[in-house]
């Protein structure tokens, strides 16, 4: 891409959008085609470790954590991650044995029987966050061919992402702009609304199913009120508020959309480039709100 | 609020909570009430109040703490940690928590069997050839082969395997 200094990743999927939403996965590997950005797979590649095993043997997370960000160590590149979980996971998991030589040790010595060793020599990204800092916003301006003419949408960009501040270091944790800014490139309008971080209750979606409708409906319906879809940047984000909103009959459906879709159709996608039809809530309405090709 | 005991044992899991990375803070807690203010699940759930479970914390109540789904119920949004005044992050606390329960083999059931699945399948779901067909018919390639034996090598050096279930 002109301008723009060759990009390339490893690309870590994430179980959720690996066997869950493809199209999410189909619009990232289709926007990163377009501005030129390489993503390269991760052969043997697991789920990250998640918070869940975190919560109950940490030696075990950032063992599973780091054997995935070894494999990135081999291939020589930055890890590109598309769920706010797993970019929490490996992000904690590298500073901690970037910093802490006791807890590397011990990795390290579980490591040793499957051959591998952490080293500490990449770093690990968010789409978002490389958007916004390796590509920048300027060069995704100039790839906008077709800008929204009058579309508003609220973005939600949830708890992990952005949380524990003092380990993600990305943004604001209370009033975060980066994807509102990347969403205002398009021509859409992003809205702001209370509640924005508030989280979606995934997490405890096995445990209270209720309560995790509870909190979706609660985000749906403030957003209802300003915005015409809701934008997300995490796959277990993206299934909290369609599916609360899939329990409930009589109610007006908000569109949830990933990001690099809203992207995507901007950049002179199709529907069919960005899996928009995999998407439960009829979303179909976007592409009305294009211009013509500039 | 209910009835504290005090004794040894109280005070000796006290002690266990505060040696795990993260809960070091736990005895600065004021019991202002900000984490249960603006914590999302205790809006929604009544007996889940991230004050309360800080200060079953300090006193060591082991019984209270594990005789219910408590722990269980915290969406891990890290409001509590962002906003404590004492950075006491009830969030690491209800962790610390969680990793001393699971030591003892407790874990909710919903969470060992993701961990079960992690154990099997590499991913916290089957992602085998049903999966790769569908990701087949999207353009997608077939999902990454997780190197299961370099999984269990590590679950069972860890001891976890057999906590979730796996062989
Ligand atoms: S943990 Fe922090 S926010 Fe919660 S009661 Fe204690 S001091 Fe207040
Ligand atoms: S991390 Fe858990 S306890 Fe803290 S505010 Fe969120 S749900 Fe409540």
């Amino acid at each position: 891409m002109e301008g723009t200094n060759f990009l390339k990743y490893a690309f870590f999927v994430g179980c959720t959008t690996l066997g869950r939403l493809p199209g999410y996965e189909k619009s990232t590997r289709k926007l990163a085609a377009t501005l030129g950005i390489e993503l390269v797979d991760m052969p043997n590649s697991s789920c990250c470790g998640t918070t869940y095993m975190e919560g109950v043997d940490e030696l075990t997370a950032l063992s599973l954590a780091a054997r995935n960000i070894c494999i990135a160590e081999d291939m020589g590149l930055n890890i590109l991650t598309i769920c706010n979980g797993c970019t929490e996971t490996l992000t904690k998991t590298n500073k901690i044995l970037k910093e802490n030589p006791e807890k590397l040790k011990k990795v390290n010595e579980i490591l040793k029987d499957t051959g591998r060793e952490f080293k500490g020599t990449v770093e690990i990204k968010h789409l978002l966050r490389i958007l916004k800092e390796d590509y920048g916003l300027e060069n995704l301006k100039k790839a906008i061919v077709k800008p929204y003419k009058s579309l508003k949408v609220s973005t939600h960009y949830g708890c992990h992402l952005l949380r524990p501040s003092d380990v993600m270091s990305y943004d604001d944790p209370n009033q975060p702009t980066s994807m509102d800014e990347i969403i205002e490139i398009t021509g859409a309008k992003s809205v702001q609304y209370p509640g924005k971080m508030d989280c979606c209750g995934g997490p405890i979606m096995g445990i209270r199913e209720d309560v995790t409708w509870a909190m979706g409906l609660e985000k749906i319906e403030v957003v209802n009120k300003y915005a015409q879809a809701l934008v997300t940047s995490c796959p277990f984000c993206f299934i909290s508020y369609e599916r609360a909103q899939l329990m409930i009959d009589n109610q007006k459906k908000l569109p949830i959309i990933h990001l690099p879709q809203i992207l995507g159709l901007s950049l002179g996608l199709s529907e069919e480039d960005i899996g928009l039809r995999d998407n439960k809530i009829d979303s179909s309405f976007l592409k009305n709100n294009l211009e013509a090709r500039k | 609020m209910t009835e504290i005991i005090f004794n040894e044992d109280t005070k000796r899991f006290r002690d266990s909570i505060l040696k795990i990375g993260g809960a070091e803070r736990l005895m600065l807690c004021y019991q202002c009430g900000t984490c249960t203010n603006d914590c999302p699940v205790a809006k929604r759930i009544e007996e889940f109040r991230p004050r309360n479970i800080a200060r079953l914390a300090m006193f060591g109540q082991k019984q209270q703490l594990f005789s219910s789904d408590l722990l269980w119920l915290c969406a891990g949004c890290y409001t509590c940690y962002e906003h404590c005044p004492q950075k006491v992050h009830v969030s690491e606390i209800i962790s610390a928590l969680r990793r001393l329960a699971f030591i003892e083999g407790k874990i909710h059931p919903t969470i060992k069997s993701l961990l079960t699945a992690l154990s099997r399948y590499g991913y916290i779901m089957e992602i085998g050839e049903f999966e790769n067909e569908l990701r087949e018919e999207e353009n997608l390639p077939p999902a990454p082969e997780p190197a299961i034996n370099e999984i269990s090598t590590i679950m069972e050096k860890t001891g976890t395997l057999k906590k979730v279930g796996g062989n």
